[in-house]
């Protein structure tokens, strides 16, 4: 379980030769979260969501402001699920989970095999990724991150680029093996309804990376996506969606 | 609006089984002509030996081949391809390592980039016989020359493979490592070197075969004992059988050795990536 608290972020990436602009991708991020809590971050495309993700897991650093993440007063173990699954293609399923372990024993592989049969992949073990399909890799990704037993999963829409079905059944993995851990985590999605069937708590960004709402959920888990409470409750986030995209072309006129 | 035409398991499995057939047929041709190749060859030089030269100028295949067991069975050609071979091999593994240094700094800084691709466009546009020369000149008649020539000439084609293949690196796999907090050497271990390891293999083999005509080269002109010295000492006493046996059997040697060793690495990488 970790602790996030970001103060006042912001990053802008400096102009370079293809693109010879200032990018401000985040404007003044606030936001804590603590607790074994499920956090979406809810954005439209550009609005600085996997820039965040980065700044928090540390491989990207801010332009100005504050950004910690603890556990127990330490930096926090952090897993990360890519947008894609990147993983090592010459290396075997088995393989590319200990590339992420420290030590390597007998425990440690155990442990990568619990993680596969979690996400129903202990068969494919010995394989490569390229003799997957792209949701069994997506799986390999999550396994991957929950093996680290981080104190903080870090998510980047990791179901966007599979198809409807491939997506929906993901989630109910990712559910079942969050279920078992409940560790501390930052979902990011554009997908309204993803959101609210994952998340405690939804963070709305806007475009120019400024947190716009901060929407609590209070469904009962394992979530159903069809469950009519569920739907609702969805309504009501898009609806606030709206008024956010209208809040930003209002604002865009205004100036 | 679109028919499909139904297809029934019987038109399946007699259509696969006709294409098994001509997949089977094309492998046989493609080795049944390997073969004529062989054949033409042999059958071109016998036509040049026999009818536009004579078997003085250019002896016949079958001269040139007992000419050459002859020369395996006597003790001065294992000491004379050991010799060869050792530094072909000694300047094709010292190109290696100055490949993977240099590599790096045109992958990663612009200024080395700069400098040392010009240096490569001077190297590889030198006539081979040009360096073969200044290696004698520079060395005098040593067992260094040929190596040092050697790997001059082998070093720009495997270095600018190690920095294409460290460019050509997935930088989201680099992240995805310093994510799961992997040290700076496991990620050269783990994404660098075996990212970029079939660019290298790619640049390697080629490296290989420029290697081993310039180390046989050098010999000829600055060698005191080796293949190419033995070509050269045929050569000044008439013997051009000889001559021509000692060459085809470098050549043999290495051919052998370029497919046992680069074919086979080069398999196994592709397998696993494919
Ligand atoms: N390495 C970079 N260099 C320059 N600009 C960048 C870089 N990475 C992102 N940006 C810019 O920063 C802004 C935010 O990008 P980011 O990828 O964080 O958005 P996102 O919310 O994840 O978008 P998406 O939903 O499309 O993934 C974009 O305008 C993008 O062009
Ligand atoms: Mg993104």
């Amino acid at each position: 379980m970790a602790t996030v608290l970001i103060e006042n972020l912001t990053k802008i990436y400096p102009p370079t030769i293809t693109y010879p602009h200032r990018v401000q991708a985040l404007g003044g991020v606030n936001m804590s979260v603590t607790g074994n809590v499920f956090v979406a971050v809810l954005g439209p495309s550009g609005s600085g969501k996997t820039t965040l993700l980065n700044i928090v897991a540390g491989v990207e650093t801010p332009t100005s402001g504050s950004v910690r993440a603890v556990h127990n007063g330490v930096p926090a173990q952090v897993g990360y699920v890519f947008q894609e699954p990147r993983l090592l293609p010459w290396r075997t399923v088995l393989n590319n989970m200990l590339y992420v372990q420290d030590r390597k024993s007998d425990r440690s592989r155990r442990e990568a095999e619990f993680y596969l049969t979690m996400v129903g992949l202990n068969e494919v073990a010995h394989l490569y990724p390229s003799q997957l399909s792209a949701g069994m890799q997506q799986r390999v990704g999550i396994a991957r991150a929950f093996l680290v037993n981080p104190d903080l999963l870090l998510m980047d829409e990791p179901f966007s680029h599979m198809d409807a079905l491939t997506g929906r059944s993901l989630r109910e993995y990712l559910q079942r093996v969050w279920l078992h851990t409940r560790k501390t985590a930052l979902f990011v999605t554009h997908d309204v309804s993803e959101a609210v069937e994952l998340a405690d708590r939804i963070l709305m960004l806007r475009p120019g990376g400024v947190v716009f709402d901060d929407i609590p959920i209070d469904l009962p888990r394992p979530r159903n996506p069809d469950d009519p409470a569920v739907r609702s409750v969805e309504r009501d986030v898009l609806r606030r969606f709206d008024s956010m995209e209208a809040a930003v072309r209002f604002g865009a006129h205004a100036q | 609006m679109l028919t499909v035409p139904s297809v029934t398991p019987d038109a399946i499995s007699a259509l696969s089984s006709r294409e098994m057939r001509r997949a089977v047929m094309r492998r046989w041709l493609f080795r049944f002509s390997v073969l004529i190749g062989w054949a033409a060859f042999i059958g071109v030089w016998y036509f040049f030996s026999r009818l536009v030269f004579n078997p003085q100028q250019l002896p016949e295949p079958h001269v040139v081949a007992g000419e050459s067991w002859t020369l395996i069975t006597e003790r001065d050609f294992r000491t004379n391809m050991q010799a060869s071979l050792v530094r072909v091999l000694g300047g094709f593994l010292l190109a290696i390592v100055i490949s993977c240094g240099l590599g790096w700094l045109i992958a990663y800084n612009a200024w080395w980039r700069t400098l040392l691709r010009t240096i490569v466009q001077l190297v590889v546009s030198t006539p081979i016989v040009a360096l073969a020369i200044l290696t004698l000149v520079v060395f005098g008649v040593s067992s260094l020359g040929p190596v040092i020539t050697t790997a001059v000439v082998a070093t720009p084609y495997i270095m600018m493979n190690v920095a294409q293949g460290l460019t050509g690196v997935d930088r989201r796999l680099i992240v995805m490592s310093e994510s799961f907090g992997r040290t700076r050497s496991q990620i050269i271990a783990g994404v660098l070197l075996p990212s970029s390891l079939i660019s290298v293999l790619a640049g390697a083999r080629l490296a290989f075969a420029v290697a081993w005509r310039m180390e046989l080269l050098t010999e000829i002109f600055a060698a005191s004992e080796g293949v190419g010295f033995q070509i050269r000492r045929s050569f000044e006493s008439y013997d051009v059988r000889g001559m021509i046996a000692w060459t085809v059997l470098f050549i043999a040697v290495m051919l052998i050795f370029e497919n046992l060793v680069f074919r086979q690495i080069e398999r196994r990488l592709q397998g696993r990536t494919a």
